[in-house]
């Protein structure tokens, strides 16, 4: 199965430009609302992250004539915007593969070069819209680990909308938001298939309904928590691709001032998908915030359309 | 376990990029008002505050009361506490029973700007 992705080595692309602080944060934000970064369906902001690490444990279906194996992945993953709502993003991943007979093996996956456009932003109504791709550069991960000798590129479409706009009479719903992304895999050598990447979150943002509809009293850490629940699918077209491959993987997110901290489980669909649950762990680093000069802005031009109006976490 | 060698430059790394908070300013966000957001208080406050996760530039932070109509209530002597500089205080005209939403700016030391909302109810 192949994943939305997760994962990547640090991206080598250092950040650049130099600019005073100002009005202008790597969060996503909109309106009111706080958009995590969700860990196995991208989001679709266009801003300074550094996700690192990326960890996941997983149990890969046996392959024709072959044995079960157990995937672990450690990942990383790099943006930076570079014009105002327009951004670069970096991923790779190292990954090791213990078959259950039979000697294991290791290497880098494909590295990953994106990029993404916010195309339309509405913040009273916690609603953005993004256009991107990416490019899995074919022949740049190691053999031995079965990384594609081609490339594939996947043009997407990315939406987020927070449910903060509801009515007032029904305050507990406001705190939810979902995110999800659809995109088509085309992979550069003709005999593979194209394939449809799809996928949701849905999300309950304790930060939200504390901060911004109701002090409900809730401690520490559990109102800087966001549940969610996400869907990574896969929707193979043509050439015999097969069938629908996916995960749902519940989880939480930890916000703190600095850093987002993830944990899911990842739960394959069917048999074509995986064996076993597996899980993943997942740390995003505020890099906007602990270095402000360099990040949290874009490398040419200005923009306010990223100013921070809702908080990720709470004073401790 | 054939995947250590790869996991210790890793965390060691993380490590490293954490070890950058202590030297570092966030933006300043709500943690709690008075009243709270989304209470319902018996009388007119008098006053709201605001303890922020993060110090104010006072002059570039702000503070307003509307109304269920969004008419701007007035209020005054907008300050920052002298024993917290992150608890940002406006006295309040009295407000007659009903919905208000607080709408709130605030300037962190570092200049990075945030802003939001939320409401409250006074009732009769």
């Amino acid at each position: 199965m192949k994943r939305l992705k997760t994962c990547g080595l640090i991206a080598a692309a250092a950040a650049c430009g130099i600019a005073s602080p100002r009005a202008i944060m790597a969060h996503g934000f909109e309106g009111n609302r706080f958009f995590p970064p969700t860990i196995q369906t991208d989001d679709p902001f266009a801003t300074d992250e550094f996700s690192f690490p990326n960890v996941q444990l997983f149990q890969d279906p046996p392959s024709p004539g072959g044995y079960r194996t157990r995937e672990l992945d450690y990942g990383a993953e790099f943006d930076k915007e570079i014009f105002p709502n327009f951004d670069l993003e970096f991923s790779d991943a190292f990954t090791t593969l213990n078959p259950k007979e039979g000697p294991s093996s290791n290497g880098f996956q494909n590295f990953t070069l994106g990029w993404k456009y916010e195309l339309l932003q509405v913040p009273e109504h916690e609603f953005i819209f993004s256009v991107g791709t990416d490019w899995e550069i074919g022949g740049t991960g190691g053999k031995s680990i079965g990384s594609d000798s081609f490339s594939t590129f996947t043009p997407t479409l990315y939406a987020g909308k927070g449910f903060g706009d509801l009515p007032d009479s029904v305050p507990m719903l406001k705190p939810f938001a979902i995110t999800g992304l659809v995109g088509e895999d085309v992979p550069t050598e003709a005999a593979n298939p194209n394939a449809l990447e799809w996928g949701i979150a849905v999300e309950y943002s304790l930060l939200y309904l504390e901060q911004y509809v109701k002090d409900t009293g809730m401690p520490h850490p559990f109102r800087d928590m966001i549940p969610l629940v996400e869907l990574a699918m896969q929707s193979p077209e043509n050439r015999d691709g097969g069938t629908t491959t996916g995960t749902v993987n519940p989880g939480v997110l930890y916000e703190s001032r600095y850093f987002q901290a993830g944990i899911e489980a990842v739960i394959p669909i069917n048999k074509h998908s995986g064996e076993n649950i597996g899980f993943v762990f997942n740390v995003n680093i505020f890099i906007d915030d602990l270095w402000p000069k360099i990040f949290g802005h874009p490398v040419f031009g200005n923009t306010e359309t990223n100013v921070a109006s809702n908080p990720p976490v709470s004073a401790k | 376990m054939k995947t250590r060698p790869i996991m210790k430059p890793l965390f060691i790394v993380l490590i490293c990029c954490l070890a950058g908070v202590s030297a570092a300013r966030a933006h300043a966000f709500l943690d709690h008002a008075d009243p709270r957001v989304g209470s319902t208080v018996k009388a007119s406050p008098g006053e709201v505050k605001i303890w922020f996760t993060e110090g104010l530039i006072l002059p570039f932070s702000d503070l307003k009361v509307l109304d269920a109509s969004g008419k701007e209530m007035p209020v005054s002597n907008k300050h920052l506490d002298p024993s917290n500089g992150s608890l940002l205080i406006v006295f309040v005209a009295p407000l007659k029973p009903g919905k208000y939403t607080v709408s709130w700016r605030a300037t962190a030391v570092d200049t990075h700007v945030t802003h939001g909302t939320f409401p409250f109810e006074v009732s009769p």
